[in-house]
C-alpha cells in the first residue's frame, strides 16, 4: 500500500495534470492504491482540498464515490472501502468538477488468512466497550463474564470467551447461536445493550472466527507497534470537520488500514468531538483538541486547531524563546495577549511566585520609584538570592516527598527539610538532586534525604513515585492493567519496581532507620507469574554487572543526555509553577496522549533545562524575564477565555502557608504556631500535622501522595467565612502591636495612611478612586481612626485582588 | 409540585398512618372538607389519586456509620447459627410483625413501620477508604486503601455534591452540608468547589458547640459590618474578578454574607435552640446531635446533609463497644430522627438512609471482633417516598452473601437520586474529557418504592 496521494485529474482539460484551485491548489486522495486481503478488511480513503490559503479541507464525506464493478469492493459515503469478492477495479471519486480514480485488489476471500484472537478479536471487544472498566472489564467482570480491562491479557479473556459458561458464549455448530453474538447484537436480553450490528464487518469477523472453531490463532502473529493518524495536524474552521484514518503498523513491516476498528476520544469536546468512525466535528469555540486514538494498546493522538476568525494582532516584542513560542501559538490560534504588567502588578506577582513572600511598603516603595530599565531584571536576580527562596522550595518538594512526621518520625523530617533546603538554597543541579534522591542511603535523621525509603516502602511504590516525580509518568495503573492511554503495561510496572528491590531499611535504636542497599532481585509480573527483569521506562534491561547498588543504574538512566522524560517533567513543573498552569496538565502525566498545549515550547524549555546543566535558577530566570510571564492579567477583547495559551497572566491561589504568612505580614500580627517558638514563618513549618484549621480549610496537603494535585487550591464558602468572619483575622486586624494601629495612631494624614495600607497589602498605591472611598471613610470616623484604619485594612484582606497573585 | 399535590402527600404525619391517596382523598371528598367539590373536580382528583407522582424526597439526610456498622448485629440477625457467628444478642420483634432487629435497638424496633430495611446490599470492596469512596460516589476508587486526605473522591462526585448541583440551594442555607466533619468521599470531585460541601468542622454534642465563623464577631457590631461589607463591595467593584477561581471565591462571598447576615440560616445552624427534651432525645453522642442538627438543616432548605459518624471498625472486642456505646447511640440517634421528621410533617419529603461502607464478617474473629465485609450489609431507608415497614432481600443462613439479587452501590445511588428528583441519565465530562455519568449503571430498587 503506497501512501501517495494520486495526481488530480480533471476530465475537461483532458487528463492534464490540473488544479482545482485558483492558486496551485488541487484536490487528493490518499491512499494511491487500496489492497484488502481478507473478507472484513476495510480501507478508508481520505479526500484532501487545498484551498486557495494553502490551508487543507477535508472532502472525504463530500464526495461521491462509486465502483466500477461493485462486484469486486464499493467504497460507502463516508470513503470507508470494502471487499466483495477478488479481483481488480477502481473506485471512481467525484468532488466538485475533479473526478480521481483508486485502483483496488481485492485478494484473500475465497480461502481467508485464519482470524488471529489476538488481533482480530481483541479490537472488536475494545471497540464495542465490552472490556471497558465500567463493564466487564471491571475486576469482578459483570454477570459472571470478565476480560481484562481493554484487552490488555488475550489468552485470559480467550480462555473466558472460550472455556467458561460452559462453551454457550462461543459456539461453533452453530456460530450465530453464540451467546457473544446474540447478545452482542441484543438478540437476547442484554444489561449493556445492542453493541454490534449484525451483518457489519465486525459481526461477521466475529462469526467467521468462531465458524473457523474459535481457536487462540497463531502466537507468534507479528504485534501491532505503531499506530499513523492522518492527518496528525490539522488547522479547521469553526463548525468544520475532518476524517481520521488510523493505520496500524506490525513488527513486520505490515501495515492495515484499521479507521473503522479504532476508538477515538476527544480530549475537549466543546472544541471538536469525534465518532466511532473517526469523523471530527468542530463547533463554535475557537481552541486545541487531541484526538486519541486507540487501538491494540498503541495510541497516537490527531491534533486539531480552531483559529479564531479574522484576528491579527501587533506581535509584541521577544524577550527570549519562550517569548517567540508563545506569540507563535497565540497567533496561530488567534489569541491576542494583553499588555505588558505594570510594575506593581509584576513586583507582587514575582515576589509571591518566587519566595512566596509579599514585598513589604519599603521594598514596594523602592522598586515602584526606581527609574533603573533593568529593575526587572535585577529584582528577579535578587528574590532568587533570597533565603525565602529556599524555604518556599523545600516547602513544595517535601509536599511531594511525602516528608510525613508520622510516617518518618519527626527527627527525620527535619533532617529532609533542612537537606531540601540546601540543596534550593545552594542551587543544586536538578540533576544530582534527582541522583541523591534516588540512591539516598543512610540514616533518616541525618540530613539527606532517606526518609524517602521509608514512606515510600516498597519497590512498587518507589517505581511508580520516582516515575511520576521524576519522569511526569503515571504508571500506577499498569499495577493491575496495561494503562489505557499510555504504552505502559505491567511488564514495564514490575521492571521499573526491581530497580528498587535491594534497598533495606533497619530500625535504628533510638528512633528513626538507616537505609541501605543489597544486591536486589527482578520481580515477578504477578498476572503472567514471569520474572521481568528490571529496565527504566521504554529502557533496555538494565545491567548490574558493574555495581552494587541496582539504583544506581537507574539514576545513571534518569539523567542520562537520552532520557526524553527528565528535563521535560522539571521544566514543565517549573513552568506550572510560575504561570499558574503546566503545559500539559496534570502537571505530572506527560504522555503523547495528553500533549503539551504548546509542545515547542516544552521542547526548548528542556532543551534549555539540559543546556545549563539542570540549573534551575537559570531556568527560572528565563522563564521570568520572558514578557509572557510578565503579561498583564486583565483580559483584552478575544482572550478573555483562553486558560491555556498564557495569552494573560492567571491569577493563582496563594497556598494555604503563602497566604497565611501574607496575612501576618499585612496586619504586621505574626501567626503563633501550636508549639513553635516564635519568628516562624508558615512556610518554614516542617510538621505536616501541626493542627491548624487555616491550613486544613485552605487545602495545605497532608502529604499522603507524591502528586501536586494533593494541594487543593479550591476556594470554598469556609475559607471565605474564615476570612471574612472568624475572630483569629479579626484579631489580627485590630491587634495593638498591629499595622492599623500603628497607621491609626502615627499621626499622619488619612491619605498617607490609606497609601501605606495599600503598599503593604496589595503592593501599589491607590487608584484615586480608591482613595476618594477611603478619605470618606475617614472623615465618616472622625476622632476613631482606628476604627478607619482597620476598616480599610479588613476590605483589603478580604479583597479577590489581595487572595489571589495575578 | 403543585400545592394541592403537596397537600396530598405531606399531610400524612405517620408513614403507617398515611392512607393511600385515593381512599384518602374519597375520604376527604365525603366528610365534605373540601367545599364545592363538583363532579369533575372530583373525578379529576381521583385520576390523580389513581396514578399517584411519587412523593419525592426534597432532601435526604444521609446517615453514614464509617468503619462497617455489623448488620448481623443489628438489622440482619441469624439467630439459629452457631454461635461463633450468631453472636451473643437476641432479636426482638419489631412493630411489625416478622421484622426483627437487635434486641439492643429497642426504639428503632418499635419504628419498624415507619422504615425498610435492605439486607441484600453487596459490594466487592473491602476497604475503608476505597469503600467509602464507592459509596459516596458510585465510582470504584482510582487509588489503593489506605489513609487518604479527605476529600479521596478527587475526581469523582459525591452523591451530595451531584444533588448540590442538580437540584441547587433552596434558601441561604447551603445545599450540601457535612457534619461533624468533612466525609472522605464526600468531596465534589471533578465538579469544583462550587459543589463541595459546607463542612459544620465542629461537633454539636460538644457543649461549646457553634458553627466556626458564623457568628458576628465580638466587638465588631452589626454597624461596622455593614460599613465593612459596602467598602469591600466598593472595592472589588473598581476590578470585577478574574475568571476562574477569583470569580468562584466572589461567589462563596456573596454566599457566605447570605449565610452570615440571613437569621433564618444562623437560625438553622443554632442547636442550642432546641429544647432540652429534644435534645435529650436523640442523645448526647456525637451522633444523635448531629442527626438533630441534621433535621433543622433540612428544615432550614438543606438538599443533602451527611452525617459522619466513626467508630465501626470493630476487629476486636466488638460486643461491649457495640452494647455500651454504638447500638444505644444509633439506637437513639435514628429513632429520634424518624419520629421528630414525622412529627413535624417533614419524613414524606426528608429520605433518610442509614449505612456504611461495608458489613462486618459473619464468624467472631480470635480477637472477639468482626473483620471487614462487603459481600453483605443492611441499609436501613425511611421517608422521602419510599415505601416502609418490610425487609427487601436476605442472605444466607450466616449473614453472609445475599441469596436474593445482590443490590449494589449503583442501584442505591439511582434510587435515592430518583426519589430527589435528579435526572440519573445525565452525564458530565471531566476536564480531561472523560464522561462520566451520573449514576454508572444500576437499576432503581422497585420493592422500596
Amino acid at each position: 500500500m503506497s501512501r501517495d496521494p494520486i495526481l488530480v485529474l480533471v476530465l475537461a482539460i483532458g487528463g492534464l495534470l490540473a488544479t482545482a484551485g485558483p492558486s496551485g491548489a488541487g484536490t487528493v486522495v490518499t491512499p494511491a492504491t487500496v489492497r484488502l486481503n481478507s473478507p472484513e478488511d476495510t480501507q478508508q480513503l481520505l479526500v484532501t482540498e487545498t484551498g486557495p490559503n494553502g490551508l487543507a479541507v477535508d472532502r472525504t464525506r463530500a464526495a461521491a464515490y462509486e465502483s466500477a464493478n461493485p462486484a469486486v469492493a464499493v467504497a460507502d459515503p463516508t470513503g470507508l472501502v470494502t471487499p466483495k469478492g477478488e479481483g481488480r477495479t477502481e473506485i471512481v471519486v467525484r468532488t466538485g468538477a475533479v473526478v480521481l480514480r483508486v485502483p483496488v485488489e481485492v485478494t484473500g476471500l475465497v480461502s481467508p488468512r485464519p482470524i488471529s484472537f489476538e488481533t482480530d478479536v481483541i479490537p472488536i471487544l475494545t471497540k464495542a466497550t465490552c472490556n471497558a472498566g465500567g463493564c466487564h472489564g471491571k475486576a469482578e467482570g459483570q454477570n459472571g463474564f470478565k476480560l481484562s480491562v481493554f484487552g490488555f491479557d488475550p489468552p485470559s479473556d480467550h480462555q473466558s470467551l472460550v472455556m467458561e459458561a460452559r462453551g454457550r458464549r462461543v459456539f461453533p455448530a452453530s456460530p450465530e447461536a453464540s451467546l457473544l453474538l446474540q447478545k452482542g447484537a441484543g438478540r437476547v436480553p442484554h444489561g449493556g445493550g445492542k453493541k454490534l450490528d449484525e451483518g457489519s464487518l465486525r459481526y461477521r469477523r466475529l462469526v467467521r472466527w468462531i465458524a473457523e472453531g474459535g481457536g487462540y490463532g497463531r502466537k507468534d502473529t507479528p504485534p501491532v507497534v505503531a499506530l499513523e493518524v492522518e492527518p496528525d495536524q490539522r488547522t479547521l474552521a469553526l463548525r468544520g470537520n475532518q476524517q481520521i484514518r488510523v493505520t496500524a503498523v506490525d513488527a513486520a513491516g505490515g501495515r492495515r488500514c484499521v479507521t473503522a476498528e479504532a476508538e477515538y476520544e476527544s480530549n475537549a469536546p466543546t472544541i471538536a468531538t469525534v465518532d466511532r468512525r473517526g469523523w471530527v466535528e468542530t463547533g463554535d469555540h475557537p481552541g486545541e483538541a487531541a484526538v486519541l486514538v486507540r487501538y491494540l494498546g498503541q495510541v497516537a493522538v490527531s491534533r486539531v486547531t480552531l483559529p479564531r476568525p479574522g484576528v491579527t494582532f501587533p506581535r509584541p516584542p521577544e524577550a527570549n524563546f519562550v517569548d517567540r513560542h508563545v506569540w507563535d501559538k497565540l497567533a496561530r490560534l488567534g489569541i491576542p495577549p494583553s499588555g505588558p504588567a505594570d510594575d506593581a502588578e509584576f513586583l507582587r506577582r514575582v515576589y509571591l511566585d518566587t519566595i512566596g513572600t509579599l514585598p513589604t511598603v519599603a521594598e514596594a516603595r523602592a522598586f515602584l520609584t526606581s527609574t533603573d530599565p533593568q529593575k526587572r531584571a535585577k529584582l528577579i536576580d535578587q528574590l532568587l538570592d533570597r533565603p525565602e527562596y529556599a524555604d518556599y522550595w523545600a516547602m513544595k518538594w517535601a509536599d511531594l516527598l511525602r516528608v510525613d512526621r508520622d510516617a518518618i518520625t519527626p527527627k527525620a523530617a527535619v533532617a529532609i527539610t533542612r537537606w531540601l533546603r540546601r540543596q534550593f538554597a545552594e542551587n543544586r543541579p536538578f540533576d544530582q538532586f534527582a541522583r541523591d534522591i534516588i540512591t539516598a542511603r543512610g540514616g533518616t535523621a541525618r540530613e539527606g534525604p532517606a526518609a524517602v525509603y521509608v514512606v515510600l516502602a516498597t519497590p512498587e511504590e518507589l517505581g511508580r513515585s520516582v516515575a511520576q516525580l521524576f519522569c511526569g509518568v503515571r504508571i500506577a495503573c499498569a499495577q493491575c492493567h496495561h494503562h489505557p492511554s499510555a504504552r505502559w503495561g505491567q511488564d514495564d510496572y514490575f521492571a521499573l519496581a526491581g530497580f528498587f528491590s535491594g534497598v533495606t531499611r533497619k530500625s535504628l535504636p533510638g528512633g528513626g532507620t538507616a537505609v541501605t542497599y543489597a544486591p536486589g532481585t527482578d520481580l515477578k509480573n504477578p498476572r503472567t507469574g514471569l520474572v521481568v527483569p528490571a529496565r527504566a521506562l521504554g529502557a533496555a534491561p538494565a545491567d548490574f554487572a558493574t555495581t552494587p547498588d541496582r539504583r544506581t543504574v537507574l539514576a545513571d538512566w534518569m539523567t542520562g543526555p537520552d532520557n526524553p522524560y527528565f528535563a521535560p517533567a522539571i521544566a514543565n513543573r517549573l513552568w506550572a509553577h510560575y504561570l499558574g498552569r503546566g503545559l500539559a496538565e496534570p502537571v505530572d502525566d506527560l504522555r503523547p496522549t495528553n500533549p503539551a498545549t504548546n509542545e515547542p515550547l516544552l521542547a526548548d524549555l528542556a532543551k534549555h533545562v539540559r543546556d545549563t546543566k539542570y540549573d534551575l535558577k537559570a531556568v527560572t530566570r528565563t522563564i521570568l524575564n520572558s514578557r509572557a510571564y510578565q503579561l498583564g492579567s486583565r483580559a483584552v477583547e478575544g482572550n478573555a477565555d483562553d486558560a491555556q495559551n498564557f495569552s494573560h497572566a492567571a491569577a493563582k491561589a496563594l497556598p494555604a502557608e503563602v497566604l497565611l504568612d501574607a496575612i501576618s505580614q499585612v496586619t504586621g500580627v505574626p501567626e503563633k504556631f501550636n508549639g513553635w517558638p516564635d519568628g516562624y514563618r508558615a512556610i518554614q513549618i516542617w510538621d505536616n500535622r501541626m493542627p491548624s484549621y487555616f491550613f486544613r480549610i485552605f487545602g495545605r496537603p497532608l502529604r499522603a501522595s507524591v502528586c501536586e494535585c494533593e494541594r487543593s487550591n479550591e476556594p470554598s464558602i469556609t475559607q471565605a467565612l474564615h476570612l471574612m468572619n472568624s475572630a483569629e483575622i479579626a484579631d489580627k486586624v485590630r491587634a495593638k502591636t498591629g499595622t492599623a494601629r500603628r497607621l491609626a495612631d502615627g499621626g499622619k494624614p488619612p491619605a498617607e495612611v490609606i497609601e501605606e495600607l495599600y503598599l503593604t497589602a496589595l503592593a501599589r498605591v491607590p487608584t484615586d478612586r480608591e482613595k476618594a472611598v477611603m478619605l470618606k471613610l475617614f472623615a465618616e470616623s472622625g476622632a476613631d481612626r482606628r476604627a478607619a484604619a482597620e476598616d480599610v485594612l479588613w476590605a483589603l484582606l478580604n479583597s479577590k485582588e489581595f487572595l489571589f497573585n495575578h | 409540585m403543585s400545592p394541592q399535590q403537596s397537600f396530598e402527600f405531606r399531610a400524612p404525619r405517620s408513614a403507617h398512618r398515611a392512607l393511600p391517596p385515593r381512599r384518602r382523598m374519597l375520604q376527604i371528598g365525603a366528610t365534605g372538607l373540601i367545599g364545592g367539590l363538583t363532579l369533575p373536580r372530583l373525578l379529576q382528583l381521583q385520576a390523580r389519586a389513581a396514578t399517584p407522582k411519587p412523593a419525592g424526597a426534597e432532601a435526604c439526610i444521609f446517615l453514614f456509620l464509617e468503619g462497617g456498622p455489623s448488620h448481623i448485629d443489628m438489622f440482619d440477625m441469624k439467630p439459629d447459627a452457631p454461635a461463633e457467628i450468631r453472636g451473643p444478642y437476641k432479636p426482638i420483634a419489631t412493630s411489625v410483625p416478622g421484622i426483627q432487629v437487635c434486641e439492643h435497638l429497642p426504639r428503632i424496633a418499635k419504628l419498624a413501620h415507619t422504615y425498610t430495611i435492605l439486607r441484600s446490599h453487596s459490594h466487592n470492596d473491602n476497604g475503608h477508604n476505597t469503600g467509602y469512596h464507592y459509596v459516596m460516589t458510585g465510582y470504584r476508587a482510582d487509588f489503593p486503601d489506605g489513609n487518604s486526605k479527605a476529600p479521596n473522591n478527587h475526581l469523582f462526585p459525591s452523591a451530595g455534591s451531584i444533588v448540590a448541583r442538580e437540584l441547587g440551594p433552596k434558601s441561604p442555607v447551603p445545599p450540601y452540608i457535612n457534619v461533624p466533619h468533612l466525609m472522605a468521599g464526600g468531596g465534589p470531585g471533578f465538579y469544583g468547589s462550587e459543589y463541595a460541601p459546607f463542612v459544620i468542622e465542629a461537633d454539636p454534642s460538644q457543649s461549646d458547640f457553634e458553627v466556626r465563623d458564623l457568628k458576628p464577631v465580638d466587638g465588631i457590631d452589626a454597624k461596622r459590618q455593614d460599613r465593612r461589607r459596602r467598602l469591600l463591595a466598593e472595592t472589588e467593584s473598581q476590578a470585577p474578578a478574574a475568571k476562574g477561581r477569583p470569580e468562584s471565591m466572589a461567589t462563596y462571598y456573596r454566599k457566605a454574607q447570605d449565610l452570615v447576615t440571613s437569621p433564618a440560616a444562623r437560625k438553622a445552624f443554632d442547636i442550642g435552640a432546641e429544647p432540652a427534651s429534644v435534645r435529650e432525645r436523640y442523645g448526647y453522642t456525637a451522633l444523635g446531635q448531629c442527626a438533630l442538627l441534621a433535621r433543622r438543616l433540612v428544615e432550614g432548605g438543606c438538599r443533602f446533609v451527611g452525617v459522619d459518624h466513626s467508630g465501626w471498625d470493630h476487629h476486636f472486642t466488638i460486643f461491649p463497644s457495640l452494647e455500651k456505646d454504638m447500638l444505644p447511640h444509633v439506637d437513639r440517634a435514628f429513632s429520634a430522627l424518624i419520629e421528630d421528621l414525622d412529627h413535624r410533617g417533614l419524613l414524606a419529603t426528608t429520605l433518610v438512609v442509614l449505612m456504611g461502607e461495608m458489613g462486618r464478617t459473619p464468624r467472631v474473629n480470635k480477637d472477639a471482633g468482626r473483620d471487614h465485609w462487603s459481600m453483605a450489609q443492611s441499609v436501613v431507608f425511611a421517608g422521602g417516598g419510599t415505601k416502609p415497614g418490610q425487609v427487601i432481600g436476605a442472605t444466607d443462613k450466616q449473614a453472609g452473601y445475599p441469596t436474593t439479587e445482590p443490590v449494589g452501590v449503583p442501584d442505591l445511588l439511582r434510587t435515592v437520586f430518583g426519589q430527589m428528583g435528579v435526572d440519573t441519565s445525565k452525564v458530565y465530562y471531566t476536564p480531561q474529557g472523560r464522561p462520566v455519568p451520573i449514576v454508572d449503571g444500576g437499576k432503581v430498587i422497585k420493592d422500596l418504592l
